[in-house]
């Protein structure tokens, strides 16, 4: 019956493009990745949040799908949420492709990787895009219809987490970032912007006094938002970046406000129009960032809504800010951009990782093969010059796991002369410093030192521990261990 | 140079404090109180933590 209701719609049988639905559905099976709840939450009371937090004390990190919220009127929503999808590294290698066991030191590089392998997007019609099956304009496009999450006590209120899509004066490129959202009423937002390239963007527009016109993606594939995230230059346009993710070009459609002057991607989720008004600023914040401390309430630039769209069924897709899927979702990439930089400027970086214990963002542990003294600080060097929001830089040998922060910590207290091994770097400029202390940045250089006598770390022979079985060496726990 | 300078205001409708960013110390904008949606303009804080490194 479904099959001939399928060949009467005229539906293909070719492979349904990449989205957040076909993405889901590879995990939904897998409690350990995917869970639900079905219960009416309230998401602007926290139920969102608090469901996550207890999950994550438990130490677990599934994808959450709430398919009862309230919207930002109290009232039932028909937009399910989708978040915390980021949450482990597998998920994120599994969602451009690799294996899961491809999670480890090397999904950074392999990530970044992909930067070079754009692929160009297709423009499909209104008819053909899922994300324009039902078109919301003038006062039918209501921002409150959404389950904006609050997700902390002092935050302002509830917040959208998702991406910002824009191009500047005269560009022919777009660009896509991750922006807060905070709704104001129906037709009427605040964000906060903090990469360099959107900022730019908008103070370009501003520059011309003309709004800037934007698109905010509520849920797409994982692979595009993975896209999203790296370090391309000014001018890339990252539609394209983001079909190398996918391996298949992202299918655009003329947005609904502006036709052809202004594509969107076509399986997204749910598309708001919107434009940026020059010059005029509203207050954002309090929220719960990045640096699991909360940002400041600040001034940040007002969205207009023009349009809403959204597919059949649509989701609503949520990042669980300063938790794991939002620090992995800037460490991987930016461990990627850091190993692929020193790989290719001094040839002995062996690992990058960016520890949870500095939300994944402001300190990088690096081993280096290294040859010669001096080495790690022009390794940290470069590290910090390459990611400005770096704080800390922690350099040691290739036989330190950089991903076993006990290692690095050994030899941080073991191998460090604090007097000629830390190097402070004065007047560094760092966007967003949540730390409202100074613009000082340090490297630290826990390698063995090369130029002195220096103790070694103790082992047990590697000869005896291959010999040794442990299968056949303990006695049997039956009757009790003895 | 020095980091993101922020303050602390205290409601003075509900008496609780939240962090705030240093442009809207002396701004004509209000505050928003993320406690009880209380509007008012910095000066008008019940207390203000301004401490600042140097």
């Amino acid at each position: 019956m479904a099959k001939a209701k399928s060949a009467r719609r005229g539906v293909s049988r070719a492979r349904k493009p990449k989205s957040l639905r076909t993405y889901l559905d590879r995990i939904r099976n897998d409690p350990a990745e995917f869970r639900t709840v079905s219960r009416t939450v309230n998401p602007a009371d926290f139920d969102v949040t608090a469901v996550l937090g207890h999950l994550n004390q438990r130490r677990e990190y599934p994808t959450v799908q709430f398919n009862n919220p309230l919207d930002l009127n109290g009232k039932p929503s028909k937009f399910p949420i989708v978040t915390n999808l980021f949450g482990t590294r597998e998920r994120c290698a599994e969602a451009i492709g690799l294996a899961r066991s491809e999670a480890g030191p090397q999904l950074g590089s392999l990530l970044c990787d992909r930067i070079d392998r754009k692929i160009a997007p297709v423009v499909v019609t209104s008819k053909q895009s899922p994300a324009h099956q039902n078109v919301l304009t003038g006062r039918q496009a209501d921002l409150m219809m959404f389950p904006g999450v609050r997700h902390f006590e002092m935050d302002l209120g509830p917040v959208y987490t998702m991406g910002l899509i824009a191009k500047p004066p005269g560009g022919n490129f777009y660009n896509i970032t991750f922006v807060k959202v905070f709704p104001e009423g129906r037709d009427r937002a605040g964000l906060t912007v903090h990469t360099l390239h959107m900022s730019r963007i908008l103070r370009e527009w501003e520059q011309k006094g003309e709004v800037c016109r934007v698109a905010y993606v509520l849920g797409h594939h994982p692979a595009f938002w993975l896209g999203t995230l790296n370090n391309t230059p000014w001018g890339d346009n990252e539609y394209a970046t983001c079909g190398g993710f996918l391996k298949e070009p992202v299918r655009l459609v003329p947005s609904v406000t502006w036709g052809k002057d202004f594509l969107v991607p076509a399986d997204a989720e749910i598309v708001v129009e919107g434009e940026i008004i020059p010059r005029e600023r509203t207050v954002v914040n309090p929220f719960g960032d990045i640096s699991t401390q909360y940002q400041g309430q600040q001034l940040g630039p007002v969205m207009m809504v023009k349009a809403i769209t959204y597919r059949d069924g649509a989701l609503f897709q949520n990042i669980f800010s300063g938790h794991r899927e939002h620090m992995l979702l800037g460490s991987i990439p930016r461990e990627g951009t850091i190993y692929n930089h020193l790989r290719n400027k001094l040839g002995n970086v062996t690992a990058v990782h960016m520890p949870y214990s500095a939300c994944a963002r402001y300190t990088a542990y690096i081993s280096i093969r290294k040859v010669e003294e001096g080495q790690a600080k022009n390794t940290g060097l470069q590290a910090l010059a390459h990611v400005p929001n770096l704080l800390a830089v922690v350099v040691v040998d290739d036989d330190i796991d950089v991903f076993n922060e006990e290692h690095v910590l050994w030899a941080v207290n073991f191998q460090v002369d604090p007097n000629r091994d830390i190097s402070l770097i004065t007047n560094m400029r760092m966007p967003a410093d949540p730390r409202a202390l100074g613009s000082t940045r340090v490297i630290i250089d826990a390698t063995r030192p090369s130029h002195i006598a220096f103790p070694t770390r103790l082992r047990v022979p590697p000869s005896a521990l291959d010999r040794v079985k442990l299968s056949e060496w303990l006695d049997p726990v039956t009757g009790g261990a003895r | 140079m020095t980091g993101m300078r922020i303050f602390w205001s205290t409601c003075p409708k509900c008496l609780k404090a939240f962090v705030v960013a240093w442009e809207l110390r002396h701004s004509k904008h209000k505050l928003i109180c993320p406690h009880c949606g209380h509007r008012y303009l910095a000066d008008e804080s019940a207390a203000i933590d301004e401490r600042h490194t140097e």
